[in-house]
């Protein structure tokens, strides 16, 4: 007889590996934010093979469950027994959906999808004083939050290319629409398509991104592969700058968040640090750095459904910027961007940016 | 007074994008209306600047966030940020309890205080300008 649920069909094995050790919940970003354990990995797993055994259903109860998780994979990089938490955790979002049981800021967030552009559903985007769709040799994809959230930190990024001569446009871009996928529904095709013409159109046989989730969409589903087989490379820009020499350099002491989408997923820990050390002559590494990072809080669609947790998340964080006594947290997202700088109180001086920003402020600080 | 549902106090002082003002002193006291708190729903995030920030009036100085909206604040007149509701970086959801009491924002040391006879005021023109965004936003 077939299960009842897709992801009992999927995963079952896996969710009965977890072993309930707990070691999830000692770096779970969610945890760390409410002290309540049925949110951390171990928790849903637990609730989950309830779910199997039949003895409960999925429905609205369990939405705050199992739909605040920022997937930043810091449990699954833990975990002794190798469960693959951010895979079930999307696919039992799946089911959730399939049964009418969805977080509304998802449900909202895939309608707003059909007729936006935009996670946020604007209607005017910036311009970025910047020509788009015009041939050349990189396409710059911002993606939403830096186009409609962080758009000072794009501005800057955009002049620094400026300043280094980089030969890239604009294209009218829309969302790559990845996160649908991380919070119950799928890609959506349209947009995706939209995408792949305009940036085909341009003539680039590269894109840079700043956003490390739409580099992980762009090179890894399957609406995007046309990119691939069309030889076009897709590359963040954190990797994209490491081969430059900037030509300044700073003695505040600087330190460097991990974006969960970049480092633990993408396996991109060395490049940003490459730059840094290039332009900070004081470095110094938070306590969890690397694949041990802690999470910003704003992955997996929370920032969007549970704001108020995503940012007491982010001030986990900063109170580790504080430890340290960093001057500037730099990083390579906008979403950690935008999290960390919400989430900074008035009292903690440093400053959060993200790199290409600070590049960009100290070499107009030189000229 | 309210206004279509609105609770929108006559005697303050109005900048268009929905932002009240009030004279407190050498200074003014400035806070999100009760439409932009409704209309922005549960706020989440209020940028607080340093105090000393310049403002130029009609420039844009801070952001306000809710789950769905991002909102800019812009000057209603020339001057500086003389001090603002720390409160709020921790519970930003006094605007939504308390829009012209515990939830005002930003406290303003204003060049020269008669530039807020340029806001909107006065029962006639309060009406006539929510009317009109009620209008707007029910479009959208």
């Amino acid at each position: 007889m077939g299960k009842k649920y897709d992801f009992e069909e999927k995963y079952r094995e896996q969710i009965l590996q977890c072993s309930r050790c707990g070691f999830c919940q000692a770096v779970c970003p969610v945890y760390g934010a409410t002290l309540r354990p049925a949110l951390n990995a171990k928790g849903k797993m637990l609730l989950l093979k309830e779910v199997m055994d039949g003895k409960i259903d999925l429905n609205d109860e369990l939405i705050e469950t199992l739909f605040q998780c920022t997937t930043c994979a810091n449990c699954f990089q833990n975990c002794p027994s190798g469960v693959p938490v951010m895979e079930i955790i999307k696919q039992v979002r799946k089911d959730m959906v399939s049964v009418g049981s969805c977080h509304p800021a998802f449900k909202g967030m895939n309608e707003v999808l059909k007729n936006h552009t935009n996670i946020y559903g604007e209607n005017e985007p910036e311009d970025f004083e910047r020509e788009r769709n015009k041939k050349a040799e990189y396409v710059y994809f911002i993606g939403c939050v830096g186009s409609y959230r962080e758009d000072e930190s794009t501005m800057a990024t955009l002049n620094l290319l400026d300043r280094l001569q980089v030969d890239y446009t604009l294209i009218d871009e829309v969302c790559c629409s990845g996160v649908l996928e991380d919070v119950g529904y799928e890609i959506n095709d349209a947009l995706a398509a939209k995408n792949i013409d305009r940036i085909l159109h341009t003539g680039a046989k590269t894109v840079i991104t700043g956003c490390p989730y739409c580099y992980r969409t762009f090179n890894n589903k399957a609406q995007y592969d046309q990119l691939l087989k069309e030889g076009i490379q897709v590359t963040h820009i954190t990797q994209f700058l490491q081969d430059f020499d900037f030509g300044i350099t700073t003695d505040k002491l600087v330190t460097y968040h991990d974006p969960c989408d970049l480092g633990r997923h993408c396996g991109i820990y060395e490049e940003p640090r490459n730059t840094i050390r290039k332009i900070a002559t004081n470095f110094i590494e938070l306590p969890a750095n690397r694949e041990n990072a802690l999470c910003c809080g704003a992955g997996g669609g929370v920032r969007g459904a549970y704001a108020k947790n995503s940012i007491a998340m982010a001030r986990r964080r900063l109170d580790q910027v504080e430890e340290v006594g960093a001057d500037i947290v730099l990083t390579e997202c906008n979403s950690c961007v935008h999290n960390l700088a919400n989430a900074r109180l008035r009292k903690q001086k440093f400053r959060i940016y993200n790199t290409t920003q600070f590049i960009n402020e100290l070499m107009e600080e030189a000229e | 007074m309210e206004i279509q549902g609105y609770n929108m106090p006559e005697e303050l002082y109005y900048e268009e994008n929905h932002f009240w003002v009030k004279e407190e002193g050498d200074f003014l006291v400035m806070g999100m209306d009760d439409f932009a708190q409704t209309m922005a729903g549960e706020i989440v995030y209020i940028q607080l600047p340093d105090d000393g920030k310049k403002l130029k009036l009609g420039k844009k100085f801070a952001k306000i966030e809710s789950g769905k909206w991002l909102g800019k604040v812009y000057a209603p007149v020339n001057g500086e940020i003389a001090s603002v509701n720390e409160e709020l970086e921790t519970n930003p959801g006094l605007v939504n309890d308390d829009c012209y009491g515990t939830g005002w924002i930003y406290k303003i040391k204003p060049n020269d205080k008669s530039e807020i006879e340029n806001l909107i005021r006065g029962k006639e023109a309060i009406e006539k300008w929510l009317a009109a965004d009620i209008e707007k936003y029910a479009e959208e």
